[in-house]
C-alpha cells in the first residue's frame, strides 16, 4: 500500500501550542478575575470599613436611622447584665459618648468589661440611643501581657 | 564547604527551632491576661502569615523581577519563583486556617469580611492563579515570562494586606509585633517565643523551597531523559 506509507511519512503541521496556550491563559485569567470580583464584592458588601465607632455612629445618627450596621466601642466596666436572650451593656467611644446595647445570642468566650467589641445590629428607633444587637464580636488588641493567676501560693500549695 | 554545611544543617536546625517554639509556646510561656491560653496561637499564626506574605511571596516576586531583567534571566530564577509560589500557597492556606481557628474563640466568628481577611483571601486566589497560569502554557519561555509578569502584578496586593489594618477599620488586630512607633506590644518570654517562631517558620520555608526546587530539577531531568529515549527509539525504528 504505497499511498498509505507516503501519507505517514509526509510532514505534518506543528501543533498550534502558542494559540492554545493563549486561550488557556485567557481562560485562567477570566476565572481568576471572576473569583477576585466575588471576593471583593463580598468585602465591599460587608464593608471594608468593618464598623462605625460609637462616636461616628452618633455623629451619623440621623443617617443611620434603624438600618443594620456594626458599631464598635469599649464595654463600660460594671454595666454588663446577663439577660435571658444574651447580654446588655453600655458601649463607650473615645470621646466618652455612650450607647446602651441589648444583644441577643451568646457572647463570645472573651466577652468581658473594658474590652473593645463590635456589635452587629441597629438602633431601636430613628431617634433612640438604644442599640439592638444580634451578634457580639470581640475585637482584641495586639497587646499581650502575661496573666499571673498562680503568683501567690499558700504553704498548703493552694492559690490565693 | 560552608554552603554544604548550611544545606546539611538547614533541616535539623529548622526542626530544632520549631520543636523549641512549640515547647515554649505550649508549656513554658504564661497565658495572656485577656486571652488566657488562646494566646498560644500567637506562636503559630503571625509567623505563618509572615512567611506566606513576605518571605515566600517576596521570594517569588524577586525571582520573577530578576527573570524579567535580561542581565539576570535564567531558568533557575523561573524555577525558584515557581517553587516559592507553590510553598506560598501552602502558607497562605495555613494562614487562613490558623486565623480562623484563633478567630472563632476570640472574635466569636470563623470568618469576617474585613479588609485584612478579604485581601489575604485574594492573595491566595492570585497565588493559585499563578500556578494555573503556568499549567496553561506549554512553551517554557512564554510560560516563564507570563508567570513572572503575573507574580509582579499580584505582589501589589502584599502592601495592601500589610497596611489594610491602618487604612481601614478592621476586626483583625493591628500590627502584631511592633506598633507604627516601634513599640513592642508582646511582653517577656512571649516576645522571645514569638520571635523564635518567626525564625523557625522562615527556615521551614527555605527548607521546603530547597526540597521543592530539587524535586523540580529531577522532574525536568526525567522529562528530558524520557524525551531523549523516545527520540532514540524513533531513530532506531527509522533505521530498521
Amino acid at each position: 500500500m504505497p499511498s498509505t506509507e507516503t501519507s505517514e511519512l509526509s510532514p505534518v503541521a506543528p501543533p498550534k501550542s502558542t494559540s492554545r496556550s493563549r486561550w488557556r491563559s485567557m481562560g485562567v485569567l477570566v476565572v481568576l478575575a471572576a473569583a477576585i470580583i466575588v471576593l471583593l464584592s463580598q468585602g465591599i458588601l460587608h464593608s471594608l470599613n468593618y464598623f462605625e465607632t460609637v462616636d461616628q455612629a452618633l455623629h451619623q445618627r440621623a443617617l443611620l436611622g434603624t438600618r443594620v450596621f456594626r458599631i464598635e466601642g469599649v464595654v463600660k466596666p460594671g454595666t454588663i447584665t446577663r439577660t435571658s436572650s444574651g447580654a446588655s451593656f453600655v458601649l463607650t467611644g473615645p470621646k466618652d459618648h455612650e450607647v446602651f446595647v441589648d444583644a441577643h445570642g451568646s457572647p463570645p468566650q472573651l466577652f468581658q468589661s473594658d474590652i473593645p467589641v463590635v456589635v452587629v445590629g441597629h438602633f431601636t428607633s430613628p431617634t433612640s440611643l438604644d442599640f439592638d444587637g444580634s451578634q457580639i464580636l470581640v475585637k482584641h488588641t495586639a497587646t499581650y501581657i502575661a496573666a499571673h493567676p498562680h503568683r501567690v501560693k499558700a504553704p498548703n500549695r493552694t492559690t490565693r | 564547604m560552608i554552603k554544604q554545611l548550611s544545606q546539611r544543617l538547614l533541616g535539623p536546625v529548622t526542626l530544632l527551632l520549631l520543636v523549641l517554639t512549640f515547647w515554649l509556646g505550649l508549656w513554658v510561656t504564661p497565658p495572656d491576661r485577656i486571652q488566657g491560653n488562646l494566646v498560644r496561637m500567637l506562636y503559630v499564626h503571625p509567623a505563618v502569615a509572615w512567611v506566606a506574605l513576605y518571605v515566600s511571596f517576596g521570594t517569588a516576586t524577586i525571582a520573577s523581577v530578576l527573570y524579567l531583567w535580561k542581565r539576570t534571566r535564567s531558568g533557575t530564577l523561573d524555577r525558584v519563583a515557581h517553587c516559592a509560589m507553590e510553598v506560598s500557597v501552602v502558607f497562605i492556606v495555613l494562614t487562613l486556617i490558623t486565623g480562623s481557628i484563633w478567630g472563632r474563640p476570640t472574635w466569636g466568628v470563623w470568618w469576617a469580611w474585613d479588609a485584612r481577611l478579604t485581601s489575604t483571601a485574594i492573595l491566595g486566589v492570585l497565588a493559585i492563579g499563578y500556578l494555573a497560569l503556568r499549567r496553561a502554557n506549554d512553551d517554557p519561555v512564554l510560560r516563564a515570562r507570563r508567570s513572572a509578569v503575573f507574580a509582579i502584578v499580584s505582589a501589589i496586593n502584599v502592601p495592601i494586606i500589610h497596611f489594610s489594618v491602618q487604612w481601614w477599620k478592621t476586626l483583625h488586630q493591628g500590627a502584631t509585633v511592633f506598633t507604627s512607633n516601634r513599640q513592642l506590644l508582646v511582653h517577656g518570654s512571649m516576645a522571645w517565643t514569638l520571635l523564635l517562631s518567626f525564625l523557625g517558620f522562615t527556615l521551614l520555608f527555605f527548607w521546603l523551597l530547597r526540597a521543592r526546587y530539587r524535586l523540580e530539577v529531577l522532574r525536568e531531568e526525567t522529562q528530558r531523559a524520557t524525551l531523549d529515549l523516545a527520540l532514540e527509539m524513533r531513530q532506531r525504528e527509522g533505521a530498521r
